[in-house]
């Protein structure tokens, strides 16, 4: 082994042996200098491998004496790799920055060399003085970068950046002299060992060390300073003090810790939490790139500040949760700042110029949902272990207000991901990207993804995820550049051969969702076929969210259903993103899973206090706050499933959604949230907070989401936003009778469940269909059109007779269940708005299919053609199953009513052949059929009859005043069509939900732009707030 | 229950007798409106030649194959509706089929044949025709709430939702009905029923004088002429569902005539004194008035 002490001499060496060949060839100075970072780098690579794999840790005595009579490094597996971090970060910034290193000579070089080598020391040095030496070293190699840069910003900050740190450097020195008077010494041991904090002058001394070093990792509000240096200095200097020097000073902040009692880590975690939230709260109101990363690199920093101060409550778990959060944050972070300067753009908006490259716009993903915490990045198993230890611990209040911050960094970093993917870019100067500045993002990217699946492979926890879907998902990838009916069909056999391979594992719930999840995605991919070329980037997508998907119902513990629910989070977010007017509503989308799904992180973890395994079923013994944990997990899951309060995402993402993945993400998706439902209530059961019962408060819920939603559809001029309205309101029923906790109420929102995935997946697509024929989605633009689309207009015609509910065909079958469901439990005033919804679903039923199919052709669409074949095809075979289960009721329900006998052994159906009977009636959906069959033949045949000489007449023959109508436009009624029901009772869909979300928005947008104030980029200012901070923190201390 | 010939049989004597009843109710109670407004009137039999004269036009026009079955719709559902009842209670040939579902299905099958005549009308592409059915949709969604409940606290009441078992409860003298056993539950009923039968003040969806008779508006001939064997059926189905859930049923076809002919005049002389509701005026008073006394009924059943 090479001893570490070379890490500096190599450094070192070649800083003083570039400066010796001056100007003489500014290529090989550079190249020298890469080779040494990479020589450092080996070394505590190979330090780190050996200490992994048992080596003992290395100690140097720079001075042949012992401490405390010299300074000592010390090689451990934290030191080994943090050093390698940063000479990786150290080289491949500097092929990023090799251009601008060159173009400013030799001297910038040697400084770089200095900088990274005195990080090096700063990790490895057990010597406090030594450490301050470094320190300023450091410092001055930063500023020295920074102010290279030949702009005023740069250097204003440069010259902030050295008053700050210069005042910084004061606080330590003194407090160092104090330690060493107290203590004797300057080596971190041996201070330890003298315990100096049992006197109060003692611990002062080591008070002034911290906050110091505090300091320098920028803490909210005293950090103003570091800010303005993120945004003025260059990208490539960025990523190095975001990246390589805030983790070097976490580590100095990790090893002096030991020094202080546990009253000083409180304070340290206090500090990083409050750093965290502000940090990303300040971040939302920020457009400038550089400044939002800064914001973004100061949060992660104050999260593992964070970390390091509850180290005594993490346990084991300490080291990978530190490691994976900050190796998230190290390659996330450098990535994002050297994209930074690769585009050139400080405006957020701008970013769309990504797009003129693929591949920088999936990098940029990338980084953004490490930070975030996907899976399979690191950061989410850190997260995920940290939420549960926290919780574990009782540390409520700062679980809560990680999550709370974690989710103001999604705000804005999803914003920025959906301004590069979707912001207009016509007027944006072409991207150029230069070799040495793409290699440094793309090795971070493979390094944040290589590391989360090595964390996955090392983790007990995780170690049980399958990985073949994610594999498959890859192949994809691979295959992306072949035409869209082989992918397609690549697809659509994956997720058969997949649903094959697990069929006989299913039973029960698992099955039916199983079986919306697989056969209905399989089902709803066919009518991919209708598209031509490649439709790059779609296929991957969609599996991810069916991985996702199937994931839920293969996941045996928390954190499986987790990993799962946040891969169908991410893929579905991509497939709603992709249509073309999705940006926002993307953006709504993907915050509302975000906050859901930091509640049924929160819910797990409370959920696992005192236990130890991680299995699903331990929701059935929840040991302390059972019903917070059922109303954390149901909100959560109630954000998939869009009820009302929650909704707000649903009708933009789904409507502007293309026309085969609005089925996708509304017939399909939603039921997620309904199988997380049923997952929690089947493990937790009845839950009351004092004597009441919260399944009535979702009983209410349910209520109103199924009127809120129903009504809202009907007033909608957007063909797919009223389809979009209307499953708020179906998947209102679901939740409805899912809230009874009874036989029938159960049975009613299975077999619901199940309809309305036929039923919505068969009005999206034919719906889609006639958009992609007429371009428009507006329905007064349409009309007419059941002369033109006759096939389309049937399974419409079918569809919306299975909404409406009225027998014979299947959708009667829920309403007569439900009917008997809310005899036998008695809530009377609910059900009666569910009652009501149904029938206001008339409303927005006849409106559908009226405006579009019936009134008056338009001029314009008198040339239109039928939908397409594989649009229709889907249709037709859903359709055949919708027939069958109205004929055979049983065929349907028996099943889910056998499924839950166990469950609910009390008011079973009785079933004697197709006549189901209940406590309180019965019903032949058999019988009905033929009856009303027989009197509609007989009907039919006698007006046949009677009128078999109709004459057929064209459009405008009508009894119109006497006059004959000229305009199809005029004669149509099709525009508001409910006006005077709007005037009647428009106030109860008045958006109050809608305005309160705008204002929670606008709120945190305008606390965000107070809060932010307090830079004010003045120097003196920022010394000020540095000075404040340490005595706030002394007088809360001492 | 086994399902035979001779049921087709019964079925088709019902809808006879049925019809014809409705045919002269219907007259009577037109020529009794014109009485009021010092009218002579028509004569009692003068649907039966509205029938007659519309089968008997040579001159047929259709716009399509929706609007062509939507008579068809619409008779169905007014057969269906009265054959899923049981007619006179305590006859085995009257009862039909009512062996196939309960009150639910009776419920909801009402709208089989309005929302199928709603399609077939706005086939036609008659403005008048979407306006009156905008307007009658508002209108039903309003009253069926109070109904609803209604409903839901007759069910309570007698636990059960099988019309014949309903029925049964309130045998026993006139004082064991419904209207008096639940009046609360009666009068939300009742009010919700002169909303269903579609008379003044709820008329607005026929509306004769500004949208020409509403959906029907291009309907003319043996189209028309399935429209108007319905509108003979259609509300005395109602009629004899009303009668059933609140006023004892009938055990006699004397029994029926008279009650459901009772009932009838609820509408027809409200609708003489009271002048048409703008839709949402109608939509607001049946979610104040109606509703305010149904959720009276269902606290009574409750507590």
């Amino acid at each position: 082994m090479i001893s570490p002490i070379h890490i500096i001499t190599l450094t070192l060496g070649t800083a003083f042996f570039i400066g010796l060949l001056k100007k003489l060839n500014l290529n090989i100075s550079a190249l020298l200098m890469l080779v040494a970072i990479a020589a450092a780098g080996t070394i505590s690579a190979s330090w780190f491998t050996a200490i992994l794999s048992g080596a003992a840790n290395a100690e140097v005595f720079t001075a042949g004496f012992n401490p405390p009579y010299s300074i000592n490094l010390l090689m451990g597996k934290g030191e080994a790799l943090i050093t390698l971090l940063i000479n990786l970060a150290g080289f491949l910034g500097g092929v990023y920055l090799l251009k601008s290193l060159k173009e400013r000579g030799i001297y910038t070089m040697i400084i770089y060399l200095v900088f990274i080598m005195s990080l090096n020391v700063i990790v490895m040095t057990r010597d406090i003085f030594n450490l301050f030496v470094f320190m300023e070293v450091a410092s001055i190699g930063i500023a020295g970068l920074v102010i290279l840069d030949k702009s005023s910003k740069a250097t204003q900050a440069g010259f902030k950046y050295l008053i700050a740190t210069g005042v910084i450097a004061g606080i330590l020195l003194i407090g160092i002299a104090f330690t060493y008077y107290f203590a004797g010494t300057l080596n971190i041991d041996v201070i330890q060992q003298a315990s100096i904090i049992n006197f109060k002058a003692g611990s002062i001394a080591v008070f002034l060390v911290i906050i110091s070093i505090i300091l320098e990792l920028k803490p909210f509000p005293a950090n103003g300073w570091g800010i303005d240096v993120y945004e003025g200095a260059n990208p490539g200097i960025g990523a190095m003090i975001s990246a390589a020097s805030a983790s070097a000073m976490l580590f100095v902040l990790y090893k002096l810790a030991v020094l202080v009692p546990e009253s000083f880590l409180q304070i340290i975690t206090a500090i990083g939490i409050l750093t965290f939230v502000g940090s990303n709260l300040m971040g939302i109101k920020q457009s400038n790139a550089n400044r939002l990363l800064g914001y973004s690199s100061i949060g992660q920093i104050g999260l593992l500040t964070a970390i390091v101060g509850l180290k005594p409550f993490l346990g084991a778990q300490f080291e990978l949760i530190a490691v994976s959060i900050l190796i998230s944050h190290f390659f996330a972070k450098a990535g994002l700042f050297w994209l930074s300067g690769i585009v050139k753009k400080q405006n957020l908006k701008d970013w769309a110029m990504l797009r003129q490259k693929p591949y920088l716009l999936v990098l940029f993903g990338i980084f953004i949902f490490a930070l975030i915490g996907f899976p399979p990045f690191p950061s989410f198993l850190g997260k995920w272990e940290l939420i549960m230890k926290l919780a574990h611990s009782h540390h409520f209040y700062i679980l809560a207000f990680i999550l709370i911050g974690s989710f103001l960094e999604g705000i804005y970093l999803f914003r920025w991901l959906g301004f590069s993917i979707k912001m207009e870019d016509a007027n944006l100067p072409p991207l150029t990207v230069h070799w040495n500045k793409i290699i440094p993002v793309v090795l971070s990217a493979l390094g944040v993804l290589g590391s989360g699946i090595y964390f996955g492979t090392i983790t007990e926890i995780a170690a049980s995820l399958k990985y073949i879907p994610l594999l498959f998902i890859a192949l994809l990838y691979v295959i992306d550049f072949l035409p869209v009916y082989v992918k397609n069909t690549v697809s659509i056999a994956g997720i058969g051969y997949y649903l094959y391979t697990i069929y006989p594992d299913l039973e029960g719930f698992k099955l039916i969702f199983g079986l919306i999840f697989l056969a209905g995605g399989m089902l709803t991919l066919v009518a991919g076929y209708f598209k031509t070329g490649t439709r790059k980037g779609f296929y991957p997508l969609v599996m991810l969210m069916f991985a996702g998907l199937v994931g839920l119902i293969e996941a045996h513990t928390t954190f499986e259903f987790f990993f799962a629910w946040e891969l169908m989070t991410a893929g579905s977010y991509f497939l709603i993103i992709r249509g073309k007017k999705s940006m926002t509503h993307a953006l709504s989308y993907m915050l509302f899973s975000l906050a859901g799904a930091y509640l049924i992180l929160a819910g797990f973890g409370l959920a696992h206090i005192g236990q130890s395994s991680y299995a699903l079923d331990i929701l059935a013994s929840v040991q302390s706050f059972a019903p917070l944990v059922f109303i954390l997990l149901a909100i959560g899951f109630m954000t998939k499933t869009a009820s009302v309060g929650l909704h707000i995402w649903l009708p933009g993402a789904h409507a502007e959604a293309e026309t085969d993945v609005s089925p996708m993400v509304s017939a399909i998706l939603l039921k997620a949230g309904v199988f997380g439902l049923i997952l929690l209530m089947l493990n937790m059961g009845s839950q009351f907070i004092g004597s009441f019962n919260i399944y009535y408060a979702l009983a209410w819920i349910g209520a109103i989401t199924a009127v809120m939603g129903n009504m809202m559809a009907a007033f909608q001029e957007d063909a797919k936003r009223l389809l979009a309205y209307s499953s708020v309101g179906f998947l209102g029923y679901i939740l409805f009778g899912l809230s009874f906790m009874s036989h029938l109420g159960w049975l009613a929102a299975v077999s619901l469940s199940v309809v309305h995935f036929m039923f919505k997946t068969l009005l999206f697509l034919a719906i889609g269909g006639i958009v992609y024929r007429v371009k428009t989605k507006e329905m007064y633009k349409m009309g007419g059109l059941i002369k033109k689309m006759p096939f389309t207009f049937i399974s419409v015609l079918m569809g919306i007779i299975v909404i409406a509910g009225v027998p014979p065909l299947t959708g009667f079958g829920g309403k007569w269940i439900l009917y008997n469901a809310v005899l036998e439990k008695g809530w009377f005033f609910p059900s009666a708005l569910v009652f009501f919804a149904g029938i206001v679903a008339f409303l927005y039923c006849f409106r559908l299919i009226h405006t579009v199919f019936l009134g008056q052709l338009k001029d314009e669409h008198r040339e239109v053609k039928e939908a397409p074949f594989w649009l229709l095809l889907p249709q037709y075979m859903i359709l055949m199953v919708i027939m069958l289960f109205s004929a055979l009721p049983n065929s349907l329900l028996k099943p889910i009513g056998a499924m839950l006998a166990p469950i609910f052994p009390e008011g079973a159906l009785e079933w004697q052949g197709q006549l189901a009977k209940s406590g309180f009636g019965y019903w032949n959906g058999q019988v009905i059929m033929y009856i009303v069959g027989g009197i509609f033949v007989v009907v039919f045949a006698w007006l046949w009859y009677m009128n078999r000489n109709a004459q057929k007449v064209k459009q405008f023959n009508i009894g119109y005043s006497a006059e004959r109508p000229s305009l199809p436009e005029t004669t149509h009624f099709a525009y508001n069509f409910f006006a005077p029901y709007k005037k009647a009772l428009g106030f109860l869909v008045s958006p109050l939900i809608t305005n309160f979300w705008d204002s929670a928005s606008e709120g945190v947008h305008a606390i965000s732009d107070k809060v932010r104030r307090i830079y004010n980029g003045n120097v003196q200012t920022y010394a000020f707030h540095i000075l404040a901070f340490i005595v706030v923190v002394y007088l809360i201390i001492f | 229950m086994d399902f035979g010939f001779k049921h087709i049989l019964y079925a088709l004597l019902t809808v006879f007798i049925v019809l014809n009843y409705g045919l002269i109710l219907q007259g009577i109670v037109r020529k009794i409106g014109a009485r009021v407004g010092r009218r002579y009137g028509i004569r009692w039999y003068q649907p039966y030649i509205d029938i007659i004269k519309n089968y008997a036009k040579r001159s047929t026009i259709t716009h399509g194959v929706m609007f062509y079955i939507a008579p068809v719709f619409r008779l169905t559902g007014g057969i269906g509706l009265l054959l899923f009842m049981p007619v006179i209670f305590g006859s085995e040939i009257f009862s039909n089929f009512s062996f196939a579902g309960d009150l639910v299905l009776v419920l909801y099958f009402q709208f089989f044949g309005v929302l199928g005549m709603a399609l077939g009308a706005a086939e036609g592409g008659h403005p008048y025709s979407a306006i009156g059915v905008s307007r009658g949709l508002s209108q039903v969604t309003a009253f069926e709430l109070p109904l609803t409940l209604g409903v839901l606290a007759i069910a309570m009441q007698y636990q059960t939702l099988n019309i014949t078992e309903i029925v049964a409860a309130q045998q026993g003298g006139f004082l064991s009905w419904t209207l008096f056993t639940n009046p609360f539950a009666t009068i939300a009923i009742m009010f919700s029923f002169l909303g269903a039968m579609g008379r003044s003040p709820f008329d607005v969806v026929l509306a004769p004088q500004e949208i020409p008779i509403g959906p029907p508006t291009e309907f003319h001939s043996g189209l028309l002429g399935v429209l108007q064997l319905n509108r003979a059926i259609f509300p005395a189905a109602k009629l004899i569902l009303f009668m059933n859930l609140l006023f004892g049923g009938a055990t006699s076809w004397p029994e029926l005539v008279v009650k459901t002919f009772l009932i009838y005049m609820w509408s027809v002389f409200v609708g003489t004194v009271f002048p048409r509701f703008r839709v949402d005026q109608s939509v607001r008073w049946f979610l104040v008035v109606p509703l305010t006394i149904a959720i009276i009924a269902i606290i009574l059943i409750r507590f």
